[in-house]
């Protein structure tokens, strides 16, 4: 049933995408003929809103839906489209397990820490010192892996941060080892999402 | 003892000169390799036309066949002696669209979306050089200069069109007119706008002040260096900046700022 509804669902939202597009597209067709540049630039952020909204949906159907052992939390999937109007880029989050087991995935489009990750990332000397942070490779991708501080009884938290040209993947999990996060993270589609991102 | 120290001296110069005749020989002999690889390269000649220049700038290490500019087998790369640039090509919009049509309906997203940022950043820079036939040929008797006229944008929509047009005279008095569409700069400036004690004030002399440019709240600033700026945000996500310098008093500035017609670049820009 549970599946039957996710479906649903998807075919609804593909169907009020492209009646939000088709629409975005003939009022910047027509700002546009009519020499009405702010409007149809305005018509253009949208059609942008929509695309991103649109390879959001994509992400969230190519993520895992199981964690190992902990199931995703359909009812906190979030999706932005986030260019309507004073920022950019698509925004995808997924929620997997209850209580203290608990992980997550975001992927960010033209985040502003890409830059800083990248940097860690290729030159080495940057990281140095930091005992708590190393880079990894996971599926063929440099990564940072960052152990967090321990909560206070004594679980340990770790974050791999992903970049893929100007998308960032962060998956977070509490009460993990680095080998149970690294196990996650290889549960990702990663090529795929990097070229759906792009 | 004395015998002692003297035959070590003369062991010491004896495996110095020996490693200093070492050294040339092998320098000579990487410079015999590098000509013989130039012979087959065809780059002999050109070598020799540039080999006195290298080897004075490059001091001692001649041998180092890297050390100028990423010269490569002793030469240095050959410059560009023209080419024409880049045909000036904005990008085709309604080409664009066609193209994220498509794109949308093979349900290829992010083909989409580049055609999108595509048409967005044609859409902008016809907007951007709209408004730049639209300012006046001259202000405060300075001379409008088309050389360095810009329009910039990222494609993005809404955060990150940039035009500018610079007036000069012959006496280093210039006015820089900048115009951004950029949400990232309007909350720096509001947020001066919003903390009244950022004002600056050195000595009795005050370098930073609110004001007002036709009806707006706009920052003044003042440099001994770099003269006068007025900082105006106008509608939701636009800022204006003048920089004047040379300029004798702050209202000398200002009546040059106010030749210029904001309400109508407002306008232009799509603003509220």
């Amino acid at each position: 049933m549970k599946k039957y509804i996710v479906i649903f669902s998807i075919l609804i939202s593909t169907v009020g995408f492209s009646q939000e597009f088709d629409k975005s597209l003939a009022s910047a067709r027509s700002a546009y003929s009519s020499k009405d540049l702010s409007n149809a630039r305005f018509a253009m952020t949208q059609m942008l809103g929509v695309l991103d909204e649109a390879i959001a949906k994509e992400i969230l159907r190519m993520l895992p839906t199981k964690m190992a052992s902990l199931d995703y939390n359909v009812k906190e999937d979030r999706t932005t489209g986030g260019s309507g109007g004073y920022a950019s880029g698509l925004y995808v989050n997924r929620y997997y397990g209850k209580d203290a087991k608990t992980a997550s995935i975001e992927i960010i489009n033209n985040s502003p820490l890409i830059t800083t990750i990248n940097a860690y990332l290729n030159m080495p000397m940057m990281g140095m010192g930091d005992s708590n942070q190393k880079n990894i490779k996971v599926q063929g991708y440099k990564c940072i892996l960052k152990k967090e501080m321990p909560t206070d009884d004594g679980k340990q938290a770790y974050e791999l941060q992903i970049p893929f040209n100007n998308t960032l993947l962060t998956l977070k999990a509490n009460d993990t080892t680095e080998a149970e996060i690294t196990q996650f993270a290889n549960l990702i589609p990663l090529a795929k999402i990097a070229t759906v991102a792009q | 003892m004395r015998g002692l120290i003297i035959l070590l001296i003369a062991t010491f110069i004896a495996i110095n000169s020996s490693a200093q005749f070492l050294n040339k020989l092998k320098q000579k002999a990487e410079q015999k390799a590098e000509k013989a690889l130039d012979k087959k390269l065809g780059l002999g000649q050109e070598e020799n036309k540039n080999s006195g220049n290298n080897q004075n700038s490059s001091g001692t290490n001649s041998g180092n066949s890297t050390s100028e500019g990423g010269a490569r087998y002793g030469k240095s790369n050959p410059s560009n002696k023209g080419g024409g640039g880049l045909v000036s090509a904005p990008p085709d919009v309604k080409q664009n669209l066609d193209d994220a049509e498509a794109s949308y309906k093979k349900g290829t997203y992010g083909e989409a979306r580049y055609s999108i940022q595509q048409a967005i950043l044609g859409v902008e820079l016809e907007i951007g050089n709209q408004i730049l036939k639209s300012l006046p040929d001259a202000v405060a008797g300075l001379k409008k200069d088309e050389t360095q006229d810009e329009v910039s944008s990222n494609g993005f929509g809404w955060a990150g069109l940039t035009i500018q047009r610079k007036y000069l005279d012959n006496n280093d008095k210039q006015l820089t007119f900048l115009i951004a569409n950029n949400a990232a700069w309007m909350a720096a400036v509001n947020t001066y706008m919003n903390m009244g004690g950022m004002a600056q004030q050195t000595n009795g002399q005050q370098n930073w002040k609110q004001t007002k440019f036709k009806g707006n709240r706009a920052i003044i600033e003042y440099s001994e260096s770099s003269g006068y700026k007025l900082s105006v945000p106008i509608g939701q996500s636009s800022l204006l900046i003048f920089e004047g310098v040379n300029f004798n008093t702050e209202p000398d500035f200002m009546k040059a700022a106010n030749e210029i017609d904001a309400e109508a670049i407002k306008k232009q820009l799509g603003e509220q």
